[in-house]
């Protein structure tokens, strides 16, 4: 975010405190951003929060129920099989494809800045109509393989961004030339040149799937369904069970939306000090 | 991919491209053509129709595009009208660790829309809701039934919760794009801090706000998961038709559903594409 870098009002002003107004703005965002989350939190550990303001008792029973939850297991493996194999077909599309448009063909680049906002333009639901019309037929009719299609499409912008931005800081061209005029082919380029060095854009942008694709409800419901039963959708499922278990679940995935965004945030403030440390180097 | 054929020298270049264009094209351009064109077919006799479109005016339908777009364009509003001044105070605020803070919250809970989003919200302000009953005890006012989580108002609370940041997002550069020295030029003419806005901050922020309201309408209109969660068949909207077209849970015509699907497509393009625009113009004050 340039935003951080350009923003110094702080450090220059007289006033150092911020007004009344900003605060009440502030805490607003962070009373709505905040209070449900915690609520959850709270909730799921409440032995019964319905007649009082505080809960009346505290309890871990109903993570217990959770954990044993029969497809609780199998949910939770099929959730990870998902995301791990977008991420990984999402990177073998999507890091060759960034690398070769900005160091070969520079010309396509506004093509490929529409594809990747083609995503935002096409609500999931519309998406997975259009797959399971087209796709009727085995073994891809509504099977796990059409869904990691749509979900490597659905959440492409996502692994785009950092790595093209990674891509961007480097001079990839000057980089490939060298190593060419010393005899790499063009694996080796990138397995020993490039790739290194937009790692962090890499493991930011593999992040950011992971994080999307595990939370991904529309299209694995619509897609798939039972048949492969998705973290989220047990979720869903238990909303209507079990109000107190559904919300040890949403707890659950809470904590590793956070998990995973202050994963984001260490290895971009990683990435930034191994920058200022080439630019120091040179 | 014409390019392949006529012109021989580029053909390395563009071939490189191809593994990602053909998944492209399998997973999103064909699909995407079989809709439209099937959105325009009727089934039995396999013969070109509007049928399908005539069919969309029937009330439900005119009524879940009414719903889903009243509903975006009203959390888009709000998004863009806190999220503005929400903005500002995080630009403003003397402590940069704060505002790396703030910023990083808006990140991350933009992201939390969907089933867990959905259920925190009736946490809070369901039937036996958190602040549901902190209304009724201590301020002795009874939330229910006049409102409810699992309706269009409650629906408009939750969806703001992922609008809110998103617009903190947004607008966070074009603050940035407001030079302070403007802002003191404009005060040695003699401008006061409302003419400063009226004048020169208002019309500097006008594109960021246009690609806001567009993408923030855009955000809504597609989503699913929180709807699904929270009111399910008590309020239509186009995306929850959609879907149940797709579980077969109706027996419609899936053509009508295509036919659906095709008009919020142009839909989504039409807020994408000005959004598109109106970001392009936002960045010429973010680049001077």
């Amino acid at each position: 975010m340039s935003q951080r870098r350009s923003s110094p009002q702080g450090a220059k002003s007289k006033k150092a405190r911020p007004t009344g107004w900003q605060i009440a703005m502030v805490g607003f965002f962070l009373f709505y951003m905040f209070v449900p989350i915690l609520s959850t939190y709270v909730f799921s550990v409440a032995t019964r929060w319905d007649r009082t303001i505080l809960p009346e008792g505290y309890t871990l029973e109903f993570y217990q129920r959770a954990f044993s939850a029969s497809y609780f297991a199998s949910t939770l493996r099929n959730s990870l099989i998902l995301s791990i194999a977008t991420v990984l077909v999402s990177l073998l599309f999507i890091v060759p494809t960034a690398y070769w448009v900005h160091t070969r063909l520079p010309r396509a680049k506004p093509m490929l800045d529409v594809l990747m906002i083609l995503p935002f333009g096409i609500p999931t639901v519309v998406l997975a109509l259009a797959l399971v019309q087209v796709y009727n037929f085995a073994p891809l009719a509504r099977s796990p393989f059409l869904l990691i299609g749509a979900v490597v499409v659905y959440s492409m912008p996502f692994m785009y961004r950092p790595v093209s931005n990674a891509i961007q800081a480097i001079d990839t061209r000057v980089l490939t030339e060298a190593a060419q005029s010393l005899g790499a082919n063009i694996f080796q380029v990138l397995k020993l040149i490039i790739i290194p060095n937009i790692l962090t854009g890499i493991l930011s942008g593999s992040l950011l799937v992971f994080a999307t694709v595990f939370a991904e409800y529309t299209l694995t419901s619509l897609i798939v369904g039972a048949r492969f039963k998705t973290f989220p959708l047990l979720l869903v499922e238990f909303t209507r069970i079990n109000g107190n278990v559904a919300a040890a679940f949403s707890v659950i995935s809470f904590t590793i939306a956070w998990l995973v965004s202050l994963l984001i945030l260490w290895v971009g403030s990683k990435g930034q000090t191994t920058k200022t440390e080439t630019v120091q180097a040179r | 991919m014409a390019a392949t054929r006529t012109t021989k020298r580029k053909a390395p270049d563009w071939l490189g491209l191809a593994p990602f264009l053909l998944f492209c094209l399998a997973f999103e351009i064909v699909p995407i053509i079989f809709l439209l064109r099937g959105s325009f077919i009727e089934k039995s006799t396999q013969q070109l129709t509007l049928q399908n479109y005539l069919d969309l005016q029937r009330p439900i339908y005119i009524n879940s595009f009414v719903n889903s777009i009243k509903i975006s364009g009203i959390s888009a509003l709000v998004g863009v009208l806190l999220g503005t001044l929400i903005g500002y105070a995080i630009y403003r605020w003397p402590s940069r660790r704060v505002q790396d803070t703030l910023i990083s919250l808006s990140d991350v809970t933009t992201n939390f829309a969907g089933a867990p989003l959905a259920f925190s919200f009736i946490v809070i302000l369901g039937m036996n809701g958190v602040i549901t009953q902190f209304l009724l005890q201590y301020l002795n006012y009874e939330l229910y039934p006049k409102f409810s989580i699992y309706s269009f108002s409650g629906l408009t609370l939750a969806y703001i919760y992922f609008q809110l940041p998103l617009m903190v997002l947004l607008i966070l550069p074009a603050f940035a794009g407001i030079k302070k020295e403007w802002e003191e030029s404009a005060q040695s003419l003699g401008a006061d801090t409302f003419q400063f806005w009226w004048r020169i901050g208002i019309p500097i922020l006008t594109p960021s706000l246009i690609a806001g309201l567009t993408l923030l309408f855009a955000n809504a209109f597609g989503a699913y998961a929180t709807a699904y969660t929270l009111v399910q068949a008590k309020l239509s909207l186009v995306t929850l038709q959609i879907g149940y077209m797709i579980a077969g849970e109706v027996r419609q015509n899936q053509a009508v559903g295509m036919a659906m699907a095709v008009i919020s497509l142009v839909i989504m393009g039409l807020s994408i594409w000005i959004y598109q625009m109106s970001t392009r113009r936002a960045r010429r004050w973010s680049k001077a």
